[in-house]
């Protein structure tokens, strides 16, 4: 009998032995039974996203409830605010700078472009409030509303993301 | 002499794999289903309310074609994350194989 009908046998049929001696196996079969968990292993190895990280997390909610917060404040005058304004963007760049530096991070550090970017969203709305001067309450609004959605993509992903050490 | 009960290892493992694989994936779409709904809700409205602003003279062309960009970037952001978190799922994926491997070699195992 050759080592796949034995291989078959031990699977299927109810008459197989109970129990199989593992140095009783064909070559390939001990193979196979080490060589799958290593590739499991490897592939463990080489997971595809960067684990869950709460001082990420953090920085994401805590930029959220500032920007929103300055947001309001556009109805007064750009120049009224740079502090407060440098004082966010600030944060922004730090919590950017520190998701960019961890391995197996661009989904996350693209959301933070996106958001950030001078055409659109966070970016955008700065840009605006610095060339006109002051926003109307209006776009301030519908505004929020989108910025707050950008960052809850940031933060959804990362509370996605795998806590080490559970499955 | 250790023995090791090959029926059972694939068995539990095949079985465990499935239900897991069931577990996580259909979660998973359900999620992403449910988030582009509440996407594409959530983006209507918001289009109303700035055309509405707009009409009214509230807000500039430029105010408006601005927020009207903005749903085109939060599309791809919320496609982008969803796409982040099926990597995840398939991370969790693999590692809750390997402790299948590992439990139901041990189980399997004989000594």
């Amino acid at each position: 009998m050759n080592w796949w009908s034995r291989l078959q046998r031990s699977v299927s049929s109810e008459a197989a032995p109970e129990h199989l001696s593992v140095s009783s196996l064909p070559l390939p079969v001990r193979r196979l039974l080490f060589a799958v968990p290593a590739c499991l292993l490897a592939l463990t190895a080489c997971s595809t996203i960067a684990p869950y990280d709460q001082a990420a997390y953090e920085h994401a909610t805590s930029t959220k409830a500032e920007v929103l917060l300055l947001m309001d404040r556009a109805t007064t005058s750009y120049s009224q605010n740079t502090d407060k304004i440098d004082a966010v963007i600030l944060d922004l760049r730090k919590a950017y700078e520190y998701d960019k530096g961890r391995a197996r991070n661009q989904d996350t550090v693209t959301l933070w472009t996106k958001l950030l970017s001078p055409d659109a969203l966070f970016g955008a709305f700065i840009r605006y409030w610095k060339t006109k001067g002051q926003l109307p309450s209006g776009y301030i609004e519908v505004k929020k509303k989108d910025v707050e959605d950008a960052f809850d993509q940031i933060i959804q992903l990362e509370q996605g993301k795998q806590k080490l050490g559970t499955t | 002499m250790a023995t090791f009960d090959t029926n059972s290892f694939v068995h539990t493992v095949l079985t465990n794999a499935s239900n897991l694989a069931a577990k996580l994936f259909e979660g998973y779409v359900g999620q992403a289903e449910a988030d582009t709904r509440a996407f594409l809700q959530a983006s209507k409205d918001r289009m109303a309310q700035a055309a509405s602003l707009y009409q009214q003279k509230q807000i500039d062309k430029d105010e408006f074609e601005d927020l009207v960009h903005d749903q085109k970037v939060l599309a791809e952001m919320h496609a982008l994350k969803n796409a982040g978190l099926a990597s995840a799922a398939v991370d969790t994926f693999v590692d809750g194989v390997i402790k299948i491997m590992i439990d139901a070699a041990l189980a399997a195992l004989k000594i």
